[in-house]
């Protein structure tokens, strides 16, 4: 029970200072915006297919929501360091995990805000409606998207954390994702190679399987990229587990955790 | 009786690389094998110069960091294997601003940790009330933290550091930065705190401090305790030197040195300032050194000559050598 109520003060505190954060405003409402109108003007032309629109009305937000909840979750070590806070909260009876959890559950609701401005710009601004959704698989598929997310950026923490050199990498990252999942395109254009990267990322399965669910178009094996989608996030749970405890032995051994 | 605190022969050494081809590793040993211990309900400080291993040793009894060998135990807790019994029992400050949450009301950072401390929301509501009653905020909490000048914002994490009603308080260097007035109320809120029955362990380099406050105090120099006691048998180690004192401009190293090689002068310490220098020597027969003054500092007009009984800074000096403080 105390450790629900830490997580739910993690989650209160980590909304709270979004609420006053302009950065923060800017990651749910401006960039989500700006990449889904860039995707919403190459496709308004003659030709485009439902499963394109789809693409550029889905694709913004969910760029949205993948960037605060990694940004939140994966960062959220560091700007505890930066802060000044991280001996604070490591020093608590609640584990770490617990608290980093709460934050990115703020994460997940503050990102799923993301989709508001896209899908208006989408309708208002091109009239773009979503062909056809199927709202039961549609809301499986998000579900377990959204889980996916939090799997990630859960594992991504504990490693910025650790590692100057991947902190360096956090950008790529996160744009990386965009692409390997396929959130604005299908990963089937990309070459062999790095489809088969892709089908290692939890996310890659829940997005298919959400696209999949508004649209009659091509196959819809919801259930086995559903189980795929759980199967790996528990894998990447398992290792932010792992992780965790690698930097609480880590960071106590070498004192990194005052790092300013 | 079990001491609050124990710690035995601790080590703790700090492992740096540099460069990125040529990478060179380089250690620097802060716990050179401490051994401390102290009672429940004493206020113990540790003094020492930057760098001599006072926070370190801190870190490591509030289970930030782990010690490379010894052992150490807060309330017979061992603060390596039972670190979530060792947290719930102690409270901890650390000197400075940070550490807080600026963008929230001092309120929302005090529910915020007793909420990670898993204090139950009656009782956390209630002693945060009487927290912020006791540390002079009351009628401010719900003012966002970046509002509260230095004072109040350490006041702040007294406040959360006491939240969980710790039986042993960590205090690294809680006056940095304040304020006289503010130092000194803050001091006082200390002694009240170990008066009614808190263990205090409580790092400083402020002499004074160690001095009005402190039942007992240990000199830590390059991560060796050199000297442990009351305040009183601290200052007793050089009760048989004398301190010249003396203000001047221009006094060059080459006549420090000079001074320094005159019979019976322990320490030569200099202090510059903008427009002089203060020089403290620590000699056996003062009266010897005034004599020789004249001198060594021929040509160097002395603004203020003056010889007085040693304090506990002046032990402090002696202890941890010239050129530390």
């Amino acid at each position: 029970m105390a450790y629900v109520r830490a997580a739910a003060a993690a989650f209160y505190v980590s909304m709270r200072l979004r609420f006053i954060s302009g950065f923060a405003i800017m990651g749910f409402l401006i960039f989500p915006l700006i990449l889904a109108a860039v995707g919403l003007f190459v496709l308004n032309r003659p030709g485009t297919t439902a499963t394109q629109w789809t693409y550029g009305l889905l694709g913004g937000g969910l760029i949205g929501y993948w960037g605060i909840v990694y940004l939140d979750a994966g960062n959220g070590i560091q700007v505890e360091r930066w802060n000044g806070t991280l001996e604070q909260i490591f020093a608590v009876p609640t584990p770490l995990w617990v608290i980093v959890l709460g934050k990115a559950l703020g994460g997940l609701v503050w990102g799923m805000l993301s989709f508001i401005p896209t899908i208006a710009l989408a309708y208002f601004g091109f009239h773009a409606l979503l062909p056809r959704l199927d709202p039961g698989p549609f809301a499986i598929s998000f579900t377990l998207l959204t889980f996916s997310f939090l799997a990630m950026a859960l594992s991504f923490s504990p490693i910025f954390a650790m590692w100057r050199w991947a902190f360096t990498m956090v950008n790529g990252f996160e744009l990386g994702t965009y692409v390997l999942c396929g959130f604005m395109f299908p990963i089937t254009i990309l070459p062999a190679w790095l489809q088969a990267v892709s089908g290692l990322l939890p996310p890659t399965w829940g997005t298919r399987a959400l696209y999949a669910a508004t649209t009659a178009e091509g196959s819809h094996d919801f259930a086995a990229w559903w189980v795929t989608t759980i199967v790996l996030s528990f894998v990447y749970i398992g290792l932010s587990v792992w992780l965790f405890h690698l930097v609480d032995r880590r960071a106590r051994a070498t004192g990194e955790l005052a790092l300013v | 009786m079990t001491p609050a605190i124990e710690v035995r022969d601790l080590r703790k050494r700090y492992v740096t690389h540099r460069g990125v081809i040529r990478r060179t590793r380089s250690e620097n040993v802060a716990l050179g094998g401490i051994s401390l211990a102290i009672q429940p309900g004493e206020l113990f400080g540790l003094l020492g110069p930057n760098g001599a291993g006072k926070t370190t040793a801190t870190k490591i009894l509030t289970t930030l960091l782990l010690p490379d060998s010894g052992s150490a135990s807060v309330l017979g807790l061992d603060v390596v294997r039972q670190t979530s019994a060792v947290r719930r029992r102690i409270g901890f400050v650390f000197g400075g601003e940070r550490g807080l949450y600026w963008r929230l009301s001092g309120l929302d950072n005090l529910r915020y940790f007793a909420d990670l401390y898993g204090i139950a929301p009656d009782v956390s509501r209630r002693r945060i009330a009487e927290l912020l009653d006791r540390l002079g905020l009351t009628g401010r909490e719900r003012d966002k933290v970046e509002h509260y000048s230095r004072g109040m914002k350490q006041r702040l994490h007294l406040a959360r550091g006491l939240l969980n009603d710790p039986e042993v308080l960590f205090l690294d260097e809680p006056t940095i930065g304040l304020d006289p007035v503010g130092a000194r109320e803050l001091r006082m809120l200390i002694r009240e705190l170990a008066d009614a029955g808190k263990t205090i362990f409580l790092t400083t380099h402020y002499m004074f401090e160690a001095d009005a406050i402190c039942d007992r105090i240990a000199v830590i120099k390059k991560g060796s305790i050199v000297a442990e006691g009351t305040p009183r048998s601290i200052k007793q180690l050089v009760e048989d030197l004398g301190i010249v004192e003396f203000e001047a401009a221009g006094v060059s190293p080459e006549r420090v040195r000079t001074l320094r090689q005159l019979p019976g002068v322990s320490s030569v310490s200099v202090v510059e300032h903008e427009m002089n220098q203060t020089v403290t020597v620590h000699c056996v027969r003062p009266a010897d050194v005034m004599t020789q003054l004249g001198v060594i500092l021929e040509g160097i007009q002395l603004q203020r000559v003056s010889s007085r009984d040693p304090t506990l800074e002046d032990a402090y000096v002696q202890l941890v050598g010239e050129g530390e403080t």
